[in-house]
């Protein structure tokens, strides 16, 4: 044990080291920076904002429109004149939207014959204020279009209310989960579980690709550095040399990918509050349909999570066995890379329990699945899939380990090679 | 007295390639025992085994009583194996290399210290060891490497080419460690295909050739039976 703990601490060591640290540092800082500036650009498109306006129709609608801009937030600069020296002039300013209100424009909405607003968005770059300031614009002209109809149909048919007259269908949205049901939309369910849950597949990512590619560099670093002889021959087992290379890689693949959420954290401005506000009306049609996550909910998916780490672990130590030098361990880290994109893409954009019987076996083959599935299992209820994972995962495990195991106590942690040209395994 | 190693019969394939064809020898305590031969001869291959890499394919090593099939955990504790390419970790400075090598066999901190206060002194690198190992050259991690198989005072040093890649000043210098070692009762089995340089360390030799010991006996008595002026000579007659 003393010898064991020795020897973890020494690979911590090694992988902790200064190129890492600045990177990690690195990564923070660059994402704070572009968080910052993403949310700077959010709070200038939330500010008032400027726009030019150009009322050639001076009605008593024209002014109405002009007041309402006001109050959605627009600070107007009235321009009076020629609309084309009008356009010219915003062009060369720092304004970048011109609404222009045609003359005769009051006559024609009030005797309900097409009337029309002009707005011209001058472009100086990708900018997110940029794109809502005509959107807002659109949205009051629309609202604006819906009281002046409003108006017509109230003086056409005083008795009528006009809201009933153009949408006489009403609807009620039910969703159903198992035997639970709550009056709620669709996607208002789907848009709340993802809001809770889209970090979760990224972290899984993270953990799995920096675990695997640590292992695999130790191993092989070991080999060109020549120390990986010498190790073998001090007074431990081989069995704590693999265990030490493998915890010291798990753990500072957690460590890693918990700087690399913060940093996803700043970039998206994420906080509990951001949550609340994602979930919106959510929270109580998710409780009634039972999609909340239990304690025990959140032991099975730790198990799942964790026996997905000790799969990666376990197989990266045997690839790393296989890589000679950096380089070629860079290359046996691909593969992991693209196995672990499949149930990530998979998690994102598809939906497994509809998938095919062949592309589902083949999906779950995967041992990385797992965790992306295990919330959705636990909340829709899918239990045996989740343990039929936690099993398989920890069969893969035994597995692994004891194969591993078997390679340290053979000569062939030494001679096992990848041989590229003949592209197979030579002992 | 019991010889502190014993090989009989050693043999080792490598799928259809027979490398060791059943060698065998035994080393004193307090000897230097030498393997020579050319590259490929199954020098390294020997060492391998003895140090518990590689597994023998067939015949018996014994090193203090213990059977290496058995106790190789024994062989662990008592042996110190320094490779031919051996490195020592970049990112590691050389003392602290030295202190983690030296926990792995002492006991506790005090007897850890003892080890690296007597590797400072084989190495020789007196600053230096405060510095990267990644910084060294080649020479100076020879030594350091030296001083790490060293320290422990172990039952056996094995060493392969122990002078590999290293100028003149240098494999001198490694040359008067080693046999300066044996006089506190460290046993040495080294191999070289330098013959010059084993005749001048070791008691006595081993001339292996394709997997096979060809003759074994003091330097000075394989001379005399082959006349010949020095081992390289004695070996071409040996393989004739």
């Amino acid at each position: 044990m003393k010898n064991f703990s020795h020897l973890l601490i020494k690979e911590i060591k090694e992988l902790l080291n200064k190129q890492l640290i600045i990177s990690l540092v690195f990564i923070l800082l660059i994402f704070n920076f572009i968080g910052n500036i993403t949310r700077t650009e959010m709070k200038k498109a939330m500010a008032k904002q400027k726009i030019a306006v150009l009322d050639l129709d001076r009605s008593e609608i024209s002014r109405n429109i002009i007041g309402a801009l006001n109050l959605a937030r627009f600070i107007i600069e009235e321009k009076t004149g020629d609309k084309e020296k009008v356009v010219a002039e915003v062009r060369n300013s720092n304004l970048d939207l011109l609404v222009v209100i045609p003359a005769g424009f009051g006559q024609l909405a009030s005797s309900f014959q097409p009337a029309e607003v002009e707005t011209y968005s001058f472009l100086k770059g990708i900018s997110i204020s940029g794109r809502t300031k005509s959107e807002m614009v659109k949205a009051l002209l629309t609202s604006t279009n819906e009281y002046l109809s409003n108006e017509f149909l109230k003086k056409k048919i005083p008795d009528l209310d006009p809201t009933l007259l153009k949408a006489p269908i009403k609807s009620r949205e039910f969703v159903v989960v198992r035997d639970k049901q709550a009056e709620g939309s669709t996607g208002l369910v789907i848009g709340a579980l993802t809001a809770q849950n889209f970090i979760l597949p990224i972290i899984l990512l993270y953990i799995v690709i920096w675990s695997t590619q640590m292992v695999i560099t130790a191993i092989a670093m070991e080999k060109q550095n020549k120390t990986l002889e010498t190790l073998l021959t001090v007074p431990i087992s081989r069995g704590s040399i693999v265990a030490a290379k493998m915890l010291s890689s798990g753990l500072v693949g957690l460590l890693v990918a918990g700087i690399y959420m913060l940093g996803f954290r700043n970039f998206f401005s994420f906080s509990n509050e951001d949550i609340s506000s994602a979930l919106g009306g959510a929270t109580p049609i998710l409780k009634q349909l039972g999609l909340t996550i239990s304690t025990q909910g959140y032991v099975l998916f730790g198990m799942s999570l964790f026996l997905t780490i000790l799969c990666a672990l376990a197989l990266a130590t045997v690839l790393g066995v296989l890589a000679e030098d950096y380089r070629t361990a860079q290359s046996l880290s691909m593969p992991i890379v693209f196995i672990v994109m499949v149930p990530y893409f998979i998690s994102l954009f598809a939906d497994l329990y509809t998938m095919s019987l062949p592309a589902k076996i083949l999906v779950l083959a995967i041992p990385f699945s797992h965790p992306f599935f295990a919330m959705q299992n636990i909340m829709f209820g899918h239990l045996n899939l989740l343990w039929f994972g936690i099993v398989y995962n920890f069969l893969f495990v035994v597995i692994m380990l004891w194969w591993t195991a078997r390679i340290f106590s053979t000569d062939r942690v030494l001679t096992m090679k990848l041989k590229w040209r003949k592209k197979k395994v030579v002992l | 007295m019991a010889p502190v190693l014993e090989v009989e019969e050693l043999k080792k394939k490598y799928g259809s390639l027979e490398a060791l064809k059943g060698i065998s020898f035994k080393v004193e305590e307090g000897e230097i025992f030498g393997l020579i031969g050319p590259n490929g001869a199954g020098k390294t291959t020997t060492l391998r085994i003895i140090s518990t890499l590689l597994t023998p394919s067939d015949g018996r090593v014994t090193f203090l009583g213990f059977d290496l099939k058995k106790n190789p955990e024994k062989f662990r504790e008592k042996i110190s194996y320094l490779p031919e390419e051996a490195g020592a970790y970049r990112n590691m400075k050389g003392i602290d290399y030295l202190n983690f090598m030296a926990r792995f066999y002492a006991s506790n901190e005090s007897e850890a210290r003892l080890f690296v206060e007597r590797a400072i002194g084989i190495s020789g690198l007196g600053e230096r060891l405060k510095d990267k190992a990644g910084t060294y050259s080649k020479g100076m991690t020879r030594k350091l490497l030296l001083a790490r198989a060293l320290m422990t005072k172990p039952a056996l040093a094995i060493l392969d080419e122990p002078t590999s890649g290293l100028d003149v000043i240098n494999s001198l210098e490694v040359r008067e460690m080693i046999k300066g070692f044996t006089k506190e009762g460290v046993s040495v089995l080294l191999s070289s295909h330098n013959m010059l340089e084993v005749e001048f360390l070791s008691d006595r030799v081993a001339l292996i050739d394709r997997g096979v010991i060809l003759d074994s006996g003091t330097p000075r008595a394989l001379k005399e039976k082959y006349q010949a002026d020095n081992l390289e000579i004695v070996f071409r007659r040996a393989v004739q």
